[in-house]
């Protein structure tokens, strides 16, 4: 007989978690289907998580549904209480604080790894979701929907690990490049103006080197934006938020901007890793082996090579603990050490060690932990219109929703709203037994509809934009130039802005948008303002920045010899540019021809929208450590 | 379940010597330095386990794993509960016991799963492995099915019970005229005696399965936690064996001696390259070239 359950939910990331936790919490069974070996391993984000107190309507947020002692159990990086945009150009920055705009209606916004996060809230809603009959099923990934033909409510999906099910509702919430949209052609697949491309690095930082560097406690956290000539022309900017001991360095740039004028991913982190404010801020000391002297004995060799590995590592830990207030009471509480001067001379006496014994060499560098890249949507081009099919309910990612407005960056907390109103549409329907399109489609696109978020991908705050205008008032004006004169002087005016705005509402954001976010707007600009008011900040070293390969090297596969992704036309220009725009050089050019080695793919999607692309089989694929 | 009453399980496990590299050590005669060695959960005793959690995941049998040896022997007892979520854990262990051969350990094993819930007629399953890795000789599980008067399935790679007309439904690999990947499906009544195969590999292929396979796994990470509550040690008495039947006076062989199998000369000639050297590379290229052009056909 074949399986049924009341919901089910396809994807593991921040916001079908929320769903299945929400469902739960209503008292509803609900399965979750994951393809990675367990959710969380193959989510990316920037990331920070806000939670938010709109002005007009509610929103559902992390507190809602995991409760109210989110901020003490749950394991987020830092609060992040400084909010900074930086205007670049070459050596020179100038800096407008936006603590203001993050603060925005907000309780909070945190910094997160999203490995960890989401590790926790499967914990969380995994257990909640069995006491009703449900839970987490990882390593299945679902191939196909289809529907019963007699009854139009039931949902059959068939997955490349286990029996057919059937589930009277469902939950699409697998990500930007959605399946569940393809295989049902509930959407088109994304195009490129529609999404951007983020590539993001998380670098190793001792927690109170951090602290004093960014000028933040143990209980807050700094978020850096960058924008001027380390986006190599292009439409975006990078950023440095502080994690609790690493920092979350990326860029993200409209995927159009990088069409029409293709960089490789990686020399855009690596320009703003070379940005003398970001090498500073992610500098540390490093640990240089000396080579062998290969004269000497194999034994020899070998003694010293495995010696000086275990000495670097030692030194390294100990010292990334010692920087931790945390870390010297673990230590001191294991017994090894009376007190954090006895760990010191331990750092200090195994780094003399090396220097003396092994001619290792301590030197000024930067250490990177993990590459990562995702496709983000544009909520305001792409948010579905009919989140809904069937009675499939999209949430998140896979409903293109998120909220992208200049420094204003929201994705995982519109995911979680969107989560659990699809949650409690389910829910309502399983209280009546009715899963039609009508009932259950409709009464969640209503919610959407009622949520401030998708006002917010709709049009602009003024509020909003008086804050960002307040925060860039030393802006001389005639660097923003005659194009945006007249809009400055309408909105800088309390009375004429409600007007101006109200203005710009009718003739749309996609009318607005193109003159916003523009060249001039993420460049020109920024670069003239750093140019002219600019303060000078040095670097007294030179960050030596992995090579692709040896950043793909770092990451943990589960090979699969199938690839997930099939080219379609070898020769179109689409699929030429992906030799450039893959952030992990999957795609090559043999004789016109563009080949895939698909190996090293870290399933961002940034082929998809001309490929046959597919998330790989249960269990397969890339695992982030961090996310 | 069977009527009313529950599906009881047995596995019978080993302590072994943890033969992977790194962990073994060996006295200068060849014999096992068993001081130096680790001893774990032995590798067929683990695929024994598993097979035995899929009953409990698919018809929720209640485990019993019995092993007999040292006190010590309950950290095997500890890894097979989490690996198979064991009810309960019993260790057969008296001096009485030492220097047994299989037949000698057959009848400890057969009294212990006397001990078990339900007794020997309420039994329904008992698992074992294929062999120990540091005896080979792989008849402690056949000698143990024929003391209990339960008919043996060797060599299974995978197996499902109909619960209503007590059968097992059982795949076995064996060879057949020279093949030796022949696999044979049989049935028989239960109880039954089944020696797990080392290809053994559960498969839980519906949401269901997978959803008890969660909840299971994660309870046999607590109970193992906890392991010594789910712990009963029975000696020689408390087991009402005949001590003519087991240790040495019940052992009928013994091993006289274990030789090394002498290794055979390699042919290969290995050449090192050194990789910051571009002529190395070159070289190396070269060779690759010449091999594949040889094995490839265009």
């Amino acid at each position: 007989m074949v399986e049924r359950f009341d919901a089910v939910i396809i994807g593991g990331g921040s916001a079908g978690l929320a769903a299945l936790k929400q469902l739960a919490n209503q008292g509803k069974q609900a399965v979750l289907i994951e393809a990675g070996t367990s959710p969380g391993t193959k989510n990316v984000s920037g990331g920070i998580l806000y939670s938010k107190k709109p002005k007009d309507g509610k929103v559902y947020n992390v507190e809602d549904v995991y409760g109210q002692d989110f901020l003490s159990d749950a394991p987020f990086e830092r609060m992040i209480t400084k909010y900074m945009l930086h205007a670049t150009s070459k050596d020179k920055i100038f800096s407008i604080d936006l603590t203001a705009a993050h603060h925005y209606q907000a309780n909070y916004g945190c910094s997160v790894l999203m490995n960890k996060l989401n590790s926790w809230f499967a914990k969380e809603a995994g257990q909640s979701a069995e006491k009703q009959g449900g839970g987490i099923v990882s390593g299945v990934h679902v191939r196909s929907i289809g529907w019963k033909s007699n009854e139009e409510s039931i949902a059959i999906i068939e997955t490349d690990e286990l029996e057919p099910f059937e589930a009277k509702a469902v939950i699409a919430a697998d990500g930007v490049n959605s399946e569940v949209a393809e295989l049902t052609q509930a959407r088109d697949k994304f195009s490129p103006h529609q999404l951007y491309q983020g590539v993001k690095v998380i670098v190793k930082l001792p927690e109170q080197i951090m602290e004093e560097r960014f000028g933040i406690e143990y209980d807050s956290g700094a978020a850096h934006l960058f924008a001027g000539d380390v986006t190599l022309n292009h439409i975006g900017g990078g950023f440095v938020y502080t994690n609790r001991d690493s920092l979350s360095a990326g860029v993200v740039y409209h995927y159009d901007s990088l069409m029409r004028n293709p960089s490789e991913p990686h020399t855009l982190v690596d320009t703003l890793l070379q940005n003398p404010m970001v090498s500073e801020f992610i500098k540390d000391e490093v640990a240089v082996k000396q080579e062998i002297d290969k004269n000497l004995p194999k034994e020899e060799q070998l003694r010293i090579q495995f010696a000086v590995s275990k000495l670097i590592k030692t030194w390294g830990e100990l010292r990334h603990a010692y920087y931790s207030a945390n870390g010297r009471k673990g230590l001191i509480e294991s017994g090894k050490y009376k007190s954090d001067e006895d760990i010191r001379a331990r750092v200090e006496s195994i780094k003399q060690e090396l220097e003396s014994k092994y001619s290792t060499r301590f030197v000024t560098d930067y250490v990177e932990l993990e590459y990562s890249a995702k496709i983000i949507p544009d909520g305001k081009r792409c948010a579905m219109r009919q989140p809904y099919y069937k009675n499939i309910l999209f949430v998140g990612d896979a409903a293109g929703r998120g909220i992208f407005i200049g420094p204003r960056i929201e994705g995982i907390n519109v995911g979680i709203d969107d989560a659990a109103r699809a949650a409690e549409s389910v829910a309502r329907a399983i209280d009546r037994n009715v899963f039609s399109e009508d009932y259950l489609g409709q009464y969640y696109s209503q919610s959407l509809e009622a949520s401030p978020y998708t006002k917010d991908m709709r049009e602009i705050d003024k509020d909003y934009l008086k804050i960002f205008l307040d925060a860039a008032k030393e802006v001389p004006r005639d660097i923003i130039g005659q194009r945006y004169g007249m809009v400055l002087k309408l909105m800088s005016s309390g009375t004429l802005r409600g007007l101006a705005i109200g203005f710009a509402n009718i003739l749309g954001f996609e009318r607005l948008l193109p003159l916003v976010e523009s060249e001039e707007t993420y460049v020109q600009v920024p670069i003239e303002l750093a140019d002219r008011l600019g303060k000078q900040v040095t670097s007294t070293y030179n960050p030596s920045i992995p090579t692709v390969a040896q950043r793909i090297a770092k990451l943990k596969y589960n090979d699969d010899r199938i690839s997930h992704i099939k080219v379609l036309d070898p020769q179109s220009d689409f699929m030429k540019k992906m030799v450039k725009l893959c952030p992990t050089n999957c795609y090559s050019l043999e004789d016109q021809s563009v080949v895939l080695q698909h190996e090293a793919c870290v399933e961002c999607g940034t082929c998809a929208k001309e490929t046959d692309w597919h998330h790989p089989r249960g269990e397969m694929g890339v695992s982030y450590q961090y996310g | 379940m069977i009527g009313m009453r529950s599906l009881n399980v047995a596995v019978i496990v080993k302590l072994e010597p943890d033969f992977s590299e790194g962990n073994v050590s060996y006295n200068a005669d060849g014999t096992l330095n068993r001081a130096e060695t680790k001893s774990i959960l032995g590798p067929h005793s683990a695929i024994a386990s598993l097979a035995a959690f899929y009953s409990k995941v698919r018809y929720g049998a209640r485990i019993t794993v019995g092993t007999m040896g040292p006190p010590i022997a309950d950290a095997a007892l500890q890894q097979a509960q989490m690996l198979c979520d064991a009810d309960e854990l019993h260790l057969y262990s008296d001096r009485l016991f030492a220097g047994a051969d299989t037949l000698a350990t057959a009848e400890t094993l057969k009294a212990g799963i006397s001990k078990m819930q339900g007794g020997i007629e309420g039994m329904d399953l008992v698992f074992s492995g294929h062999r120990a890795s540091d005896g080979e000789t792989g008849q402690t599980g056949p000698q143990t099915a024929w003391k209990l008067g339960f008919p043996f399935l060797g060599n299974v790679i995978d197996y499902n019970l109909d619960l209503e007309r007590r059968t097992i439904r059982a795949k076995r690999l064996i060879s057949l005229q020279g093949f030796y990947d022949i696999v044979e499906e049989i049935e028989a009544p239960l109880p039954a005696f089944v020696s797990v195969d080392p290809s053994y590999q559960p498969n839980f292929n519906t949401v269901s399965q997978r959803l008890a396979l969660g909840r299971y796994r994660k309870e046999a990470a607590e109970r193992s936690s906890n392991y010594k509550q789910y712990l009963k040690v029975f000696n020689a008495q408390q087991m009402g064996v005949d001590p003519k039947l087991v240790g040495l006076p019940g052992s009928p062989t013994i091993v006289y001696k274990v030789e090394k199998i002498p290794k055979a000369k390699a042919s290969r000639k290995s050449e090192v390259i050194d990789g910051a050297n571009p002529e190395h590379i070159r070289l190396a290229a070269a060779k690759i070239h010449e091999i594949l052009s040889g094995a490839v056909v265009k």
